[in-house]
């Protein structure tokens, strides 16, 4: 862990020497991006939030609450410093044409209107807030890899001149997996060229103007195998990096290419567990990173205005 | 894969792509392969590549900037989506006022919704009464996709009757309900295809009358291919997934897909089609016979997944709910919700 | 027509070099040359021709309008009452199925070993050749025997009751002449017999079935008896089998609605343990439940013979009696019925019940 901690600020050091950078690109970095640290250390390790230029894999499979506290974290981030919010732009890359805005604004007006019980209230209207909030919230859909790979060439410009902006939200990374794997044929370069550039590009994205940046993926795997209806098969070039948390089946295992992998730096593992005696769903995570030890873990159920922490016992 | 050709852009032409392809160029792992596509010319320095390939950097940003601007999706701010799908967004009640109850007032546009069940759970029947209903009382144009042959007209008739004794309308209901009949994959895709460029793009030109989209089922037609070592089925699969979810989203159409059911290894049912598709829909709703009732045509519905509502909620109902023949069996808060309704 | 080369029926190497150089949509391709199409592509020669006469193919009308050309339900309720359905002899049956077994639709038919499911089958292929003023469909039959279990001579004594049913009836002219057309001989000849000894056989034929059902448009019914037998045994992948059977049913969902057949599919019960008790289900396993438009269970009741009608996207579920007599499929005779047993062919509108509204209405 060390060494290739050591390794990849060496990286970055180099990287900084060798990059040509235009004004914006100095500013920005001068400034310094709005740390997302302290975004939520419910779900993050103790000092392990993602600091700039962290990538965080979100994955799980479906209904196991990825979404919803991917909404959790971008009301967080939107929200303006005086009602406890981050005040830092988002842009929300949907892969899975599955963002819903509506759910998003609910959450949004629960921890708001909490906010405004608290006191202090601003003279706004509720409803200018929620306008004023998702003013930092850009949203793009995207239908192919190709696309994927275009679309963020092009908002490197709104990266270079925004310093504002400082989460990259990609759901899922995943989702052209199979179209992609079938297009490349027989050769797994071709089948992962795409995803391969765009990891490259986040690298350098987050390396260059140190945002931060969260994806899911989702789970492709059967933890069980008796299914005679669908028998998927994992990518060839899956990494053992992540010997984590509860690896007992294979539903966690990356299978995206190496590329991507070697550019995590926290990982998140979704599961729904027990149903809790007030008849809720009890969601949990566990979180791993290369920066510290162990694994973080927490709780959570899904209510009408957002997900609430379950606390330890 | 955008392959770089002559004319694809103002500013390329054959020296352009002869110098770009003369020297060696690495891109990336692969250190033998030429700059050919769009992806590997965008992903490289243009300062560093004007160099190489002795073209001007002001031409290459130029055609950087130009290509790019073609083949991106743009970003919207929140703001303006929030105020779009407020103005846009449509809740299509499914005239049962118990799956209208689960669904939070029934089927939103923009957003996929999947009936699965088990065979003869009634998915077909609430699919006729979902289009009748959105035909005959909103006076909305349904697509119907039948890949099963499940599509009988009699039947919305008799249920077109329980609603309106005047034939005129019922006709014109019956006209609404446009039936798209094909039982393969490839026919599935080149009509979701075909309606996605031709059909949809002239009805929201002319209005936006269309409002929901049916696929009855998408697990016949792609049942058959998965499985195996093949690659191909997923793709496909995945492809269905895209369109579908293109068409909702960018016509704001309500989509409503049936999927059968398989059992997983606790003997539970759950939705066909295996982990990537269950990513698909928004919305699922499991229907079950009601076993040892006295009429066997009662059935529960339960939600199973949903960003609205609590998972798990079951309501019961009756198929005959619909058709002319109101047995006696109907219970009296049932008949009470129906005089209730507006 | 925009259509991505992935979603096109090609073989997947084709399609992976086709994408591989480029090519993104169909309207990319329509325009080559097959030479120049190789070279690019790098696909041999036929492949090529493959490709463009596929792309040609699809953008024929006639293609086209099974994909992309819609029916208002209109249109299909016009078809519907045109294509009409073909009575088993059993009013009670006939009654619950909406007025026989329907065209255009296929029927899945369950039942124990000598319930009578293939008396039935045998019942169709004879009735579907009733002709058209008594209230038949004059068509002919296809049917392909699994099991061996297809027996000449019962097919002859069902055969000789519709003759003499027939003969009773005639009144006028038309139904004479036809008369004389309708003998036992006659129907068997407009019976075509297929024996299939494996699922491979089975496959084989029915995808020979589209150029066979072009040279005889006048078959009006396809029976497959019995669709489990082939399936149930020599098979080690469950999922190959699923994945076969799905595929065969939506062949013959295919044929039945482009050559208006009704499809008539048996098969056989299995035991099923759920909470430690047994009971009869159906074979092939609960995804093959979804195959076939209706479902029809046969099955004992002490010494009664039911029919249950299990999923109908028409009809009501509904279980009814029948016997099995020496002339064939008949309703059972101590049950007290309104209409006479014959009601089915003496009065030809009055099977489909929704014939006369209809005429109200257009």
């Amino acid at each position: 862990m060390e060494f290739r901690n050591y390794c990849a600020k060496i990286n970055d050091m180099t990287a900084r020497v060798r990059m040509a950078e235009n004004g914006a690109q100095l500013v920005s970095r001068l400034e310094g991006r709005q740390s997302l640290r302290d975004i939520e250390p419910s779900i993050f390790p103790v000092d392990g939030g993602p600091g700039q230029g962290d990538v965080v894999e979100f994955h799980g499979s479906e209904g196991t609450g990825k979404t919803e506290t991917l909404y959790h974290l971008i009301t967080r981030c939107i929200m303006p410093v005086q009602s406890r919010g981050l005040e830092v732009a988002v842009v929300f890359v949907d892969t899975d044409y599955h963002f819903d805005m509506l759910r998003l604004v609910s959450v949004l007006e629960g921890r708001l209107a909490e906010d405004c019980k608290g006191g202090d209230g601003s003279e706004n209207e509720p409803e200018e807030r929620v306008r004023s909030c998702l003013g930092r919230l850009s949203v793009v859909h995207c239908n192919s890899s190709v696309q994927l790979l275009l679309t963020l060439h092009y908002l490197e410009n709104t990266f270079s001149s925004q310093p504002s902006l400082g989460l990259l939200i990609i759901d899922s990374i995943s989702s052209f997996y199979w179209v992609d794997r079938f297009n490349g044929g027989e050769s797994t370069v071709c089948q992962e060229a795409n995803l391969r550039k765009c990891a490259e590009l986040l690298d350098r994205l987050r390396r260059n103007y140190g945002i931060v940046i969260f994806a899911t993926t989702h789970a492709i795997m059967r933890n069980y195998g008796s299914d005679p209806g669908v028998s998927e098969v994992p990518g060839p070039s899956s990494s053992r990096r992540w010997r984590s948390a509860d690896s007992v089946t294979d539903f966690d295992k990356p299978y995206l290419c190496r590329a991507w992998q070697r550019i995590v730096t926290h990982r998140m593992l979704f599961t729904k567990s027990h149903v809790s005696k007030d008849n809720k769903q009890v969601f949990s995570t566990a979180c791993t990173s290369i920066m510290t030890k162990g694994v973080k873990r927490c709780s959570f159920h899904v209510m009408e205005d957002g997900i609430k922490f379950v606390c330890d016992k | 894969m955008v392959i770089l050709r002559e004319g694809i852009c103002p500013g390329i032409n054959e020296e352009f792509i002869k110098a770009l392809q003369s020297e060696d160029i690495k891109t990336g792992v692969d250190n033998d392969h030429q700059i050919a596509t769009f992806e590997d010319f965008v992903s490289c320095n243009p300062e560093e590549l004007a160099q190489k390939c002795s073209l001007s950097y002001k031409a290459l940003v130029a055609v950087r900037r130009v290509l790019l601007a073609q083949y991106t999706a743009f970003p919207v701010s929140g703001a303006d989506l929030y105020e779009e799908l407020l103005s846009a967004t449509a809740i299509l009640s499914t005239g049962n006022p118990s799956l209208d109850k689960l669904l939070d007032s029934g089927l939103y546009t923009g957003e996929i919704t999947e009936l699965t069940g088990s065979p003869g759970s009634g998915k077909t029947q609430v699919c006729f009464s979902v289009a009748v209903n959105i035909s005959h009382q909103l006076k909305q144009t349904v697509f119907y996709i039948d890949t099963k042959s499940g599509m009988c007209a009699n039947r919305l008739l008799q249920m077109l009757q329980t609603k309106t004794p005047n034939m005129e309308e019922q006709m014109e209901a019956l006209q609404k309900i446009k039936v798209f009949r094909v039982f393969d994959v490839f026919s599935l895709l080149a009509c979701l295809q075909h309606l996605r460029s031709n059909d949809l793009q002239k009805a929201s030109i002319g209005g936006g009358s269309v409002k929901a989209l049916m696929v009855d089922s998408v697990s016949a037609v792609l049942s058959s291919m998965l499985g195996g070592k093949q690659n191909e089925g997923m793709s496909l699969l995945m492809q269905v997934a895209g369109e579908l979810k293109m068409i909702a989203k960018d016509f704001n159409i309500a989509v409503l897909v049936t999927n059968h059911v398989t059992r997983d290894g606790n003997g539970h049912l759950k939705a066909g089609l295996g982990q990537s598709w269950s990513h698909v829909p928004r919305t699922r709703v499991l229907l079950q016979r009601v076993e040892d009732a006295e009429t066997s045509s009662l059935r529960t519905a339960t939600l199973t997944k949903s960003s609205r509502q609590a998972c798990h909620l079951v309501e019961e109902f009756d198929l005959c709910h619909w058709s002319e023949e109101k047995r006696t069996s109907i219970s009296g808060k049932r008949k009470l919700e129906e005089r209730s309704k507006p | 027509m925009q259509r991505t080369v992935p979603s096109l029926p090609l073989a997947p190497s084709v399609k992976v070099k086709l994408i591989n150089a480029g090519f993104q949509v169909a309207s990319d391709l329509i325009d080559m040359r097959p030479l120049q199409l190789c070279k690019e592509a790098g696909i041999s020669q036929e492949e090529a021709v493959e490709v463009l006469q596929m792309l040609r193919d699809d953008g024929q009308p006639h293609q086209q309008r099974a994909a992309t050309e819609s029916l208002t339900a209109l249109d299909l309720l016009h078809q519907e009452q045109a294509l009409g359905s073909i009575v088993t002899f059993c009013s009670a049956l006939d009654d619950a199925l909406g007025g026989g077994v329907p065209v255009g639709k296929t029927t899945e038919i369950c039942g124990a070993p000598g319930v009578g499911k293939t008396q039935l089958c045998m019942q169709l292929a004879v009735d579907v050749q009733i002709p058209v003023c008594f209230g038949g469909l004059g068509g002919k039959a296809l049917y392909i025997d699994t099991e061996g279990s297809f027996l000449v001579q019962r097919v002859v004594d069902m055969a000789e009751a519709v003759v003499q049913h027939c003969t009773l009836l005639a009144e006028d002219t038309e139904q004479r002449q036809a008369l004389e057309e309708l003998t036992v001989e006659k129907i068997l000849s407009s019976l075509f017999l297929v024996r299939c000894h494996d699922y491979v056989e089975l496959l084989a034929e029915v995808y020979l079935l589209p150029d066979f059902l072009s040279e005889h448009p006048e078959v009006r019914l396809v029976v497959i008896d019995s669709i489990a037998f082939p399936f149930r045994h020599d098979f080690e992948d469950l999922s190959q089998r699923t994945r076969l059977l799905n595929g065969l049913a939506q062949q013959l969902i295919q044929l039945a609605t482009q050559h208006s057949l009704a499809v008539v599919l048996t098969n056989q019960m299995t035991t099923r343990v759920s909470n430690g008790q047994s009971k009869l289900v159906p074979a092939l396993g609960e995804s093959w439940g979804h195959a076939a438009t209706q479902r029809l269970i046969l099955h004992w009741e002490g010494l009664r013979r039911l029919a249950s009608l299990y999923k109908s996207p028409s009809q009501m579920e509904a279980t009814i009696q029948y016997q099995i007599t020496l002339q064939g499929f008949r309703d059972a005779p101590d049950e007290p019925r309104p209409t006479p047993a014959s009601s089915a062919v003496s009065c030809p509108s009055g099977n489909h019940s929704k014939r006369p509204r209809m005429e109200d209405l257009s």
